[in-house]
């Protein structure tokens, strides 16, 4: 109980109250713009931390941290536009609720759905660290193949009508995963190398342009197809219940209960991240509901099933990529990798080391991060009011400038990297047209993130499993994790199309 | 109309005047207060390559009163941000966070690298240390050796990545142990650390920040230099000679430097290296080092690009005989 105090004591200051308020602002607003993720706003106030003591400066690193995976909801609730990758799952139904006019509810549920997901994950973090920890060791280059596996079945559940578009563009998405350096080698593995090897196109497509293009830029250009209603009176956007009623949070339990898992353990497993956790939540959620016998709506068509379950997960991650940042000093994702940093300069060793000699400073690390998760939802329930009101903006301000800040985020993401930034513009540019041809035939863009994302884990953890080997393909049938999720790709594959014959009958 | 000519002319006349005085106020004074300098760093933010040259940033701010600003290029193993710099003007605003990185990326022909990098100022060695598991059969470095030329191929050596110093150091090590492990590449530090902690490979080699976080699970076979390290939790692990290896030399650490492009003024060269030397001197990064566990080496412009010819050599043979060399010319 004493290092208890002595931890809260570090904290229990005016200032920390400040920056963190200050961080969780900068976090959602960060988030919000596309492209600016969440590992960009803490490198950005790394500088400010360095300046604050330990304990206060990691509480505005992780403000920023909480806020941003909170707010990158917003533009993809109320325009289809993900704010980073912990938002591209919570398109599909929040863009589908905001066009039936539940905007507000749709905001409303994900900042609920983000503050559980947060506490949920703080509470594994408090509780169960040791735990996680080793699980998570258990996760080698086999098992994360399996599990990259497992992510790749779901193209099927994310490919709308017509699951034969989902498949080409999942493979689509996986061949450009491959494009860029070798993993192991380093060898170029692009066209025209000659030319691009000292080119920044050598490293591959960078990850964020590229979903910044798919989203937002082939999003403007689509709706340019439309005949602009200039001087056409705008519906004023209605903002009805925010909160949903507790019963109904309390009627989705399994939902979050998934979600929360899902995004607690994908979290903590160092080399994966939200991106894919929130898709498998999204997919989880989809089981569920579809086996609910009508008591949950379907995710999938416009439910705030569907914004909970990707938006629990995506808040759960921050807790989950903690733990071994903590407990390990292995960083669970990019942003947390940034955290270690910050700690290192101020002279502290994350990892067992920690835990065995500043027990304080890790208490210290819970309450601000509780402290983060109750700034954020603050924040963002006050916000949640405004934030539609984008939607009355006319057509022909509201396009140009999603267009400025779309190449904005691709260019700011290379930092001062002007080079990197000009072919970010480029591929951005470049995406958003492919983005546009695809979305006008009705071909799924999300398929294509999750091949992009995943076919980079795959083969990387594939070849160096069959390599630690030596060469034996096998391996992958001698480890139990591995078996788990092979089964678990085969039966998802497998129990819809049974479930369907049986419906039929 | 002939009054409008002259005006124009008088106009013309003054803009060029004007062109020259900026251009030439601009080049008398380097660095421009007004301006940033940038310090490219080719791996990811939260590194130890990253903390050094954050540290470093911090330091030569306060000693110059000009703002140094981090950017963490990553990719293609250090290539995209050496190529960075490389592609940006040699103006002396903007410099690599270099390294036995670049000399290895250079080497495999990712990158121009150093032939198009001026040397500016050496910094320190990290050592690396060989750990395992502490609940591996292996008790020195010996055992471990010895069991891995009984049973070729089987025990598994991994590194942080190929292109990196620590891809270079197991690479090295394994062919003076004629090629008894099984070099297995990962995705950076972290990554290693998991699979070494799970099990999933047998060996590896860290940096000593790396082991002292995980002190409680690691065992610290060999250190890869040829002192002791400076941490007084790892003073103790031996270093190649005293575990029974006095012959075998490899680049066991990972070294960090200062370089700008070429062609950058010599004046500039002169006031980044001075400053360099003396953020490195101050008490705060002297401190940083120490806490660390890192080897100071400093050295600057002539007398680094001496020194880096002995790192050239070392690194040209391994990567030859490990058929990772692909430099062209």
């Amino acid at each position: 109980m004493d290092v208890f105090l002595q931890g809260f004591s570090q904290i229990a200051n005016v200032s920390t109250i400040i920056w963190m308020a200050i961080g969780s602002v900068v976090g959602i607003i960060l988030g919000a713009l596309p492209g600016l993720s969440a590992t960009m706003g803490i490198a950005l106030m790394m500088p400010i931390s360095f300046q604050l003591p330990t304990a206060t400066g990691i509480g505005l690193l992780l403000a920023v941290y909480c806020g941003a995976v909170s707010g990158a909801s917003i533009p993809a609730i109320l325009l289809g536009i993900p704010g980073n990758p912990n938002a591209i799952a919570t398109v599909e139904d929040g863009l589908l609720m905001t066009q039936k006019g539940k905007a507000g509810s749709a905001l409303g549920g994900a900042v609920v759905a983000s503050f559980i997901g947060g506490i949920g994950s703080l509470l594994a973090l408090v509780l169960f660290s040791p735990l996680i920890a080793r699980l998570t060791l258990a996760f080698g280059p086999a098992e994360k193949t399996t599990l990259a596996l497992v992510g790749l079945v779901i193209i099927a559940s994310v490919s709308g009508n017509n699951i034969w578009k989902g498949l080409l563009m999942g493979a689509f998405g996986m061949a450009l995963a491959f494009l860029g350096t070798d993993p192991f080698s380093n060898q170029l593995r692009i066209p025209f190398s000659k030319f691009l090897a000292t080119t920044p196109l050598s490293k591959g497509l960078d990850l964020t342009s590229t979903l910044i293009g798919l989203f937002g830029i082939s999003q403007v250009f689509f709706e340019l197809r439309k005949p602009l209603l200039v001087g056409q009176h705008i519906e004023p956007v209605k903002i009805e219940n925010i909160f949903p009623p507790l019963r109904k949070i309390l009627s989705m339990w399994k939902i979050i209960l998934s979600s929360l898992g899902i995004g607690t353990v994908v979290g903590a497993i160092p080399g994966t991240g939200a991106s894919i956790a929130v898709f498998m939540a999204h997919n989880s959620a989809k089981n569920i509901t579809m086996n609910s016998k009508g008591k949950l709506d379907q995710v999938g068509s416009g439910s705030l099933e569907g914004v909970f379950a990707p938006e629990v997960a995506n808040n759960a991650v921050t807790g989950g990529a903690l733990i071994p940042a903590l407990a390990l000093g292995i960083p669970g994702d990019a942003a947390t990798a940034v955290l270690i940093g910050a700690l290192m300069i101020k002279g502290v060793t994350p990892g067992f080391h920690l835990f065995a000699t500043n027990m304080s400073l890790v208490y210290a690390i819970f309450i601000t991060m509780l402290l983060a998760n109750i700034f954020m939802a603050s924040f963002q329930l006050f916000g949640v009011r405004l934030y539609p009101k984008i939607l009355s903006v006319p057509q022909q301000i509201l396009l140009p400038l999603i267009l400025i800040l779309s190449f904005i985020g691709a260019y700011a993401i290379a930092g001062q990297a002007t080079a990197v930034g000009i072919y970010n513009l480029g591929i951005a540019l470049v995406m958003g047209m492919i983005g546009y041809f695809l979305k006008r035939d009705g071909y799924p863009i999300a398929p294509i993130v999750l091949g992009l994302i995943l076919g980079g884990m795959f083969e990387e953890n594939f070849r160096r499993a069959v390599k630690l080997a030596g060469g034996d393909y096998l391996t992958f049938f001698t480890k139990p994790i591995c078996l788990l999720f092979m089964a678990l790709s085969i039966l998802s594959i497998v129990l819809p199309i049974i479930a369907k014959k049986r419906g039929k009958r | 109309m002939k009054r409008n000519r002259i005006i124009i002319s008088m106009l013309v006349v003054l803009l060029a005047a004007g062109m020259l005085f900026a251009g030439g106020a601009a080049e008398s004074v380097y660095p421009d207060p007004e301006k940033n300098i940038t310090i490219v760093v080719p791996h990811a933010a939260g590194g130890s390559t990253d903390l050094i040259f954050r540290t470093l940033a911090e330091e030569m701010k306060k000693v110059s009163g000009v703002n140094f600003l981090v950017t963490n290029i990553t990719g293609a193993g250090s290539a995209t941000g050496t190529n960075e710099v490389i592609n940006s003007p040699a103006d002396g605003y903007m410099f690599l966070g270099a390294g036995t990185h670049t000399t290895a990326a250079t080497m495999q022909g990712l990158t121009n690298g150093y032939k198009e990098l001026d040397y500016i100022a050496a910094l320190n060695w990290d050592p690396f240390i060989i750990a395992v598991r502490n609940d591996k059969p292996w008790k020195t470095l010996e055992d471990l050796v010895n069991d891995a030329k009984s049973r070729p191929g089987k025990i598994t050596l991994g590194n942080a990545g190929m292109g990196g110093a620590t891809g270079v150091a197991s690479v090295g090590l394994n062919l003076a142990m004629n090629k008894a492990f099984n070099v297995t590449p990962f995705n950076g530090g972290a990554d290693l650390i998991a699979s070494v902690l799970g099990g999933h490979c047998d060996v590896g080699i860290f940096s000593q920040s790396e082991v002292v976080a995980n002190s409680a699970s690691f065992r610290p076979l060999a250190i890869l230099t040829e002192g002791h390290s400076s941490l007084p939790s790892l003073a103790s692990v031996p270093n190649l000679a005293e575990a029974g290896y006095p012959t075998i030399t490899v680049p066991g650490g990972s070294f960090r430097s200062i370089m700008v492009k070429k062609g950058t003024p010599e004046t500039a060269k002169k006031w980044l290296a001075d400053t360099a030397e003396k953020a490195f001197n101050s008490a705060s990064f002297q401190k940083f080092m120490k806490d660390n566990g890192l080897i100071p080496v400093f050295s600057k412009l002539d007398a680094f690009a001496e020194y880096d010819k002995g790192i050239i050599a070392d690194y040209e043979v391994i990567l030859k005989e490990a058929n990772l060399y692909k430099m062209t010319n």
